[in-house]
């Protein structure tokens, strides 16, 4: 690959990367659910606590500028599980991403026809995820077929769009809104939950990183375009944020924080306006996504943590065909889900659990390779790096102890799908022959278990009755899970994947 | 192509593995429906209140993906032997 961009186009990266769908979503449950106006606060805390991570992931960029980005890094630093639980946990943030950027494109489709007819809004907002299902697989075919994204853009129109909700904000004389939490200090735990809550709303920057293989003079330039592009965001997000609760009162709303505001300073256009735009950033995202999850997920495949058939390439599209779509079947099942506040929580607890690997492979790569050229380094090293991993266990920890179900819910189903990744992993080593062997065993037994139940209710012995239909449902399992049983057991193929 | 044992095996492997995986797939999405009721489908299923519903989630999860990777085995199976 070559170096061909420069600075303005490595800022532009970040901020591209930046400033997308999440600030369309993420505000809403965090204003109306979590923090009230307080969360202005928490946006200003997560500005902060990602410039702190910035750093790390500056060094590392500098010192190891090569395409992988935080799999790269972990690589680097712990090699073996470590690498391949960063680049699972990348993976699921990725999917989760996805689809709530799906999600988010249904919810302002219903928006906009709110404002143009009602009757048709009823049925989009009722339909929602099956919206959101229609709208990923149109961009899978897309991706599939090589179609170009739309690119940078986007951030100038966005940051017009930006510029004119604050000066509208500033021209309505808002009542200034209090941002202190109260009370103090059972506030702050909303604070903090609303924080890591809308953590995702920084994380796009990192886009910059991925790319580290295509920037000139990476070493210099890619750190001032992380730390430019943190210190642009920050006030710009707080602004956004700030003005939108000063003319959003508290209470239940229905429809989107940001496209509520919008109304209120720019009557007739403004909700109008922000619903097309947000429309355009989740369908950027969504693509964008379904990229970078096919990508990491070839990463791991040429490593041979994961099948070979995911570098498949498709024959006549040159895309890696499998891989997208293989990613995208999971991207519709979350999106049918249909839990906004839950995979926003997801994926920002797949990304700070990432962030926390890298700031740990900082501290570790310091040690383990202390001669390693370093363009940047981390200032106030090791009080960065353990600054970030203690923030990051903070925003893990703190939805739980608000209470928040949604967070509890996006958490457990984090530690199972973690356990599933070691799992894989630790099978992996083991090795193909022997997992099949295993499988079939297991198989077997669930063929004879189910065949033995069949026989018993029919002939009395247990005192359930089944319909025709269940009766022959279980005679096919049984003899399918038999038949695949000893196949597995008698295989021959002692490779691993 | 020589039809030998190999081809042969190697052949229903792979339908017996189609068919698990598609058994395994039916029942997570049996499990995603009992769980959360898309379309008032659990009525339609007469699923009534008493049911176990959290308890044939598992059942089905667990069952679904058991033979989702048993049949990707199957279908996958390498032609060489040791």
């Amino acid at each position: 690959m070559r170096r061909e961009l420069g600075f303005s186009d490595a800022l532009m990266m970040g901020l591209s990367g930046s400033i997308g769908f999440e600030i369309f979503v993420l505000m809403d449950y965090a204003y109306f659910g979590l923090a009230g106006s307080s969360m202005v606060l928490s946006l200003l805390l997560g500005g902060l606590i990602n410039l702190l991570i910035m750093f790390s992931y500056c060094e590392l960029s500098a010192a190891i500028p090569k395409v992988g980005g935080e799999y790269t890094y972990t690589k680097a630093a712990y090699g073996g599980p470590v690498a391949f639980i960063s680049g699972c946990l990348r993976w699921l943030a990725s999917v989760f991403g996805a689809s709530l950027a799906a999600l988010v494109f249904a919810r302002q489709l219903s928006y906009l026809f709110l404002r143009v007819s009602p009757i048709v809004q009823s049925v989009i907002s009722a339909q929602a995820p099956l919206i959101a299902i229609a709208v990923i697989i149109i961009l899978t075919a897309l991706d599939v077929k090589g179609a170009r994204k739309v690119g940078p853009m986007i951030v100038i129109t966005f940051l017009a769009l930006f510029a004119i909700f604050l000066a509208s904000g500033l021209w309505h004389g808002l009542t200034p809104p209090d941002v202190i939490p109260k009370p103090l200090p059972e506030g702050l735990s909303g604070v903090f939950a609303a924080t890591a809550y809308m953590f995702p709303m920084f994380f796009g920057m990192r886009a910059l990183v991925a790319g580290a293989a295509q920037i000139k003079n990476a070493e210099k330039n890619i750190p001032r375009a992380i730390i430019l592009s943190a210190l642009v965001i920050m006030p710009l997000y707080f602004g956004v944020a700030y003005v939108a609760v000063g003319v959003v009162p508290l209470g239940d709303f229905d429809e989107p924080l940001l496209n509520l505001a919008a109304e209120n300073l720019l009557p007739g256009a403004g909700g109008i306006l922000f619903a097309i735009a947000g429309m355009v950033a989740s369908l950027s995202a969504l693509g964008t996504s379904i990229a970078v999850q096919s990508s990491i997920a070839r990463g791991m495949s040429r490593d041979g943590y994961l099948p070979k058939i995911l570098l498949s390439v498709h024959q006549r599209y040159g895309t890696p065909y499998v891989a997208t779509i293989a990613g995208s079947l999971f991207i519709i099942f979350l999106s049918a889900v249909g839990y906004v506040e839950f995979l926003g929580y997801a994926a920002s607890f797949g990304s700070i659990l990432v962030f926390a690997l890298v700031n740990l492979s900082l501290l570790r790569l310091r040690k383990k390779r202390p001669y390693l050229k370093r363009a940047f380094k981390a200032p106030l090293y090791p009080f960065t790096p353990i600054a970030g991993v203690v923030m990051s266990v903070v925003l893990l920890v703190s939805p739980i102890f608000f209470g928040d179900v949604n967070a509890i819910g996006a958490l457990m189903s984090g530690l199972g799908l973690m356990a599933m990744v070691l799992l894989t992993y630790y099978l992996r080593m083991v090795g193909r022959y022997r997992v099949q062997v295993a499988l079939g065993g297991i198989g077997l037994v669930m063929g004879i278990l189910t065949a033995l139940l069949t026989y018993l209710i029919e002939t009395g012995f247990v005192p359930i009755i089944l319909s025709p239909v269940s009766r022959y449902v279980l005679i096919f399992f049984s003899v399918v899970s038999i038949l695949a049983g000893l196949l597995n057991v008698t295989a021959r193929t002692p490779k691993i994947f | 192509m020589r039809i030998t044992i190999k081809v042969i095996r190697k052949a229903f492997a792979a339908a017996v593995g189609v068919a698990q995986s598609t058994m395994g797939m039916l029942a997570v999405i049996a499990a995603y429906i009992l769980h959360s009721d898309p379309f008032g489908l659990r009525a339609w299923l007469y699923v009534n209140t008493g049911f176990p519903v959290p308890l044939y989630v598992l059942v089905l999860i667990v069952f679904g993906f058991f033979s989702i990777t048993s049949g990707l085995f199957l279908i996958t199976e390498d032609e060489e032997s040791p």
